[in-house]
């Protein structure tokens, strides 16, 4: 065997053995009671009417949150992608804000905005915050924070794909028709396969989230699982409420494979010279700018500037610093430590798949996507199931079983990435490399690798901000005294103060987006000086 | 009265020249090949004259309307009634062949009728009439070539565009592709702006050939001209 096999078969046996193997082994362990085949956690899952109550709750609170993501996501990425908009870029870096962060402190924010002494009071006076917050605890407060939190996911997703849809389409059908008609009968039919991609992760997303229905007391199959295993320690009926979940991700993840495999378009290059097709709003300018910025007053702006102002004066952001300084610390240590683990890993699943390196490539893919869609309780009981036991508690006992988590659930995201990037980079690069005689580890380090630095540097502060917002995988496996912050504020949810948490919620915040700011300031510096070359 | 006029058109990207002072009055019916090497400012004559981009200075009329005028676009694309081949066809991969033609038609608020009527004819013209349900991907590189110009053609423009159209094809197909186009325009008369770095398919196409260098014209020559050389 060659070292590039060998190699590759070395990533995919990492991905087997973290990846797969938990949720395989967890489901297999829920067919079984005292080492005997039983079906018993099901048929007590199957036989109460709460089960269905759940599965009906979950599955509601799923749709309505991606259909609400699709409607308002869509507009507002062909607007940010296609127009003269004013302020679009802040606009996009505003939007995609609740993403980064645990979707659960955009919960403890509106919560904070809608208390008796909160924002929304002193705007709407107490009747009306008090009807308003009585609406938030349950399923119209789950879908206010789940839409504003995945919208992003929808709004990112179609500015990705519009940009790599051919101009020259659009330009044709301008020859002819009004901008809008065009975006309506070609743009978004072009784009159509990806944005219900997003639609269903959105969805998946919202199926597998337990911590905002937690916190907004609903019930769902997600708060089951995660309190018949923390609360009762009930492993069996916390695997077999996990299951429909694993279940539903297989089945909506496979019906979209198959429907729409052939139809999303291949990201297309885009070269310098390409002169993308921009619409001008004209009249349309200021309406559109207005109405986009009340949006992002009220989903973004509104719940942030409460937690601001719920956090208090310095001393309380100190105070609550000195309080979960060492969960914060850990959380960002861990996250570069994931991070980086998951770009190495992520560049060879995507040059796998990329270059179609094992026969297998398709299912890697695939398989990758299915575990980043899988709610990350159900991860960490896999990882339970799988690393708890004495021969392994050397990696059990320790932070390393979060990293694990992080590998098994984001791989897809680094990977993807990667992907993203080896297609900008013809594959005659590395042929002329091997002709030369240079052997595959070579052309990898001093041809591939610099070619794809950048999106290497991308896939790893997605990866970054994802390892820090985790809060699924790390909740369940974290050490003893080894919590992250995520799981910190999680649990001064039940009894801390809510000056405290607000202000644990405001740090969690800056860890994640100063990273953000900082290398996009380093980007912003290397452009103006290679413009002055 | 001229059909198209460019009048002092000047255009630059990013500070780099791409058209410069340039000026050239086409007459209806005529069909005008435009030469040169890549980077000479080829394609934005066409883009400037579809409506894509605007000039920074000097004017664009059609038929006697200014459309575009020192920065600014006086007639956006629809408004113009031009239509045009691109270098990559541009053919919407998700329509049929008959969706492909019937999309402007639609937007120009042609009737029902009307539309299916203009489609078999202009695909008949082009001998693609039994295509009317595939779709672009499943047609040869000919075919949607014969379906990027019957789209074009369909809604019967002032002036037809083409920019390099041929020149991914083999010389084979593109000699006799060439020898359609000329049957078509024999057929239909439209006013043609044909854009090419090849000598020999410029002087077959064009009754007169501009020669352009580095965003300007360096001269315009008769075909008869080029070809007594």
């Amino acid at each position: 065997m060659n070292t590039r096999r060998v190699t590759l078969c070395a990533a995919l046996l990492v991905l087997l053995i973290l990846g797969v193997a938990p949720i395989a082994l967890m489901f297999a362990r829920s067919l079984s009671v005292n080492g005997a085949f039983s079906l018993e956690s099901y048929q007590h899952l199957l036989a109460t009417g709460r089960s269905w109550q759940l599965l009906s709750n979950s599955l509601g609170l799923a749709m309505i949150t991606a259909v609400i993501c699709t409607l308002v996501g869509l507009p507002l990425g062909l607007l940010f992608a296609k127009t003269d908009l004013p302020l679009r870029r802040v606009f996009v870096l505003l939007f995609t804000l609740p993403l980064v962060i645990p979707p659960y402190i955009m919960a403890v924010s509106w919560s904070d905005t809608l208390a008796p002494h909160g924002l929304a009071s002193s705007f709407f006076g107490p009747a009306t915050t008090q009807k308003l917050s009585g609406l938030l605890f349950g399923s119209p407060g789950c879908v206010l924070v789940l839409a504003s939190t995945f919208m992003p996911a929808v709004m990112l997703a179609t500015m990705t794909f519009t940009r790599t849809i051919n101009p020259r389409l659009e330009e044709a059908a301008r020859l002819s028709a009004r901008a809008l008609r065009v975006l309506g009968g070609i743009t978004i039919p072009l784009i159509w396969p990806g944005v219900l991609l997003a639609a269903t992760l959105v969805f998946l997303l919202a199926l597998g989230e337990f911590g905002v229905p937690t916190f907004l007391r609903y019930q769902v199959f997600a708060v089951e699982s995660f309190t018949q295993f923390t609360a009762s320690y009930n492993f069996g009926a916390a695997t077999a409420a996990a299951v429909p979940l694993a279940l539903l991700t297989f089945l909506l993840l496979g019906i979209e494979w198959f429907a729409l495999r052939e139809k999303i378009q291949p990201l297309r290059p885009a070269s310098e010279s390409d002169s993308n097709y921009h619409v001008s709003l004209r009249s349309y300018r200021v309406p559109l700018f207005a109405l986009v910025s009340i949006l992002c007053a009220i989903v973004v702006l509104t719940p942030v500037l409460s937690l601001l102002l719920q956090g208090g004066s310095t001393q309380s952001y100190l105070r609550a610093f000195r309080v979960v300084s060492d969960s914060l610390m850990r959380s960002i240590f861990l996250a570069a430590i994931g991070a980086t683990a998951l770009t190495a890993l992520g560049f060879f699943t995507g040059y796998l798949i990329h270059t179609r390196g094992l026969s297998i490539w398709r299912a890697v893919d695939a398989g990758t996507v299915l575990l980043f869609a899988l709610p990350g309780t159900v991860i960490g009981m896999g990882l339970i199931t799988l690393w708890n036991r004495p021969a392994t508690n050397f990696i059990y006992a320790t932070p390393l079983i979060i990293v694990f988590g992080y590998l098994a659930q984001y791989t897809a995201l680094t990977g993807r990435v990667t992907v993203a990037g080896l297609t900008l980079v013809p594959a005659s690069m590395e042929e002329a490399a091997a002709t030369v005689g240079a052997n595959w580890m070579r052309r990898l380090g001093l041809i591939v690798l610099p070619l794809v630095k950048h999106a290497l540097v991308a896939g790893w502060l997605i990866a970054y901000i994802f390892c820090l917002r985790d809060t699924g995988i790390a909740m369940l496996v974290y050490p003893p005294g080894y919590d992250t912050l995520p799981v910190r504020i999680f649990t001064l949810m039940a009894n801390g103060a809510p000056s405290l948490i607000a202000a644990a919620c405001m740090l969690m915040i800056a860890a994640t987006v100063l990273p953000l700011l900082g290398v996009a300031a380093l980007v912003r510096t290397q452009r103006r000086r290679r413009l002055w070359r | 009265m001229a059909l198209i006029v460019f009048d002092c058109v000047s255009k630059a990207y990013s500070g780099q020249t791409a058209l410069h002072d340039f000026s050239l009055t086409v007459e209806p019916g005529q069909r005008v090949a435009i030469l040169g090497p890549s980077g000479c400012g080829k394609t934005t004559v066409l883009r400037l004259l579809a409506g894509f981009i605007a000039p920074d200075a000097g004017t664009i009329s059609i038929d006697g309307q200014v459309v575009a005028k020192n920065g600014k676009i006086l007639q956006q694309p629809e408004q113009r009634h031009i239509g045009m081949v691109f270098q990559d066809l541009a053919l919407w991969p998700h329509l049929t062949v008959a969706g492909n033609l019937e999309f402007g038609l639609k937007a120009q608020g042609i009737s029902k009728s009307e539309r299916i009527q203009r489609i078999n004819g202009i695909l008949q013209l082009v001998e693609m009439d039994t295509y009317l349900r595939t779709r672009p991907a499943q047609l040869s590189g000919g075919q949607q070539q014969r379906v990027a110009l019957a789209r074009a053609l369909v809604l019967r423009p002032k002036a037809l565009l083409m920019d390099e159209p041929l020149s991914n094809l083999d010389e084979e197909l593109n000699q006799h592709l060439r020898g359609e186009l000329l049957r078509l325009h024999a057929q239909l008369g439209f006013t043609l702006l044909y854009v090419t770095h090849d000598r020999a398919e410029a002087v077959e196409i064009g009754t007169c050939v501009v020669r352009m260098r580095q965003g300007s014209i360096e001269r315009i020559v008769s075909t008869e001209e080029l070809k007594s050389r």
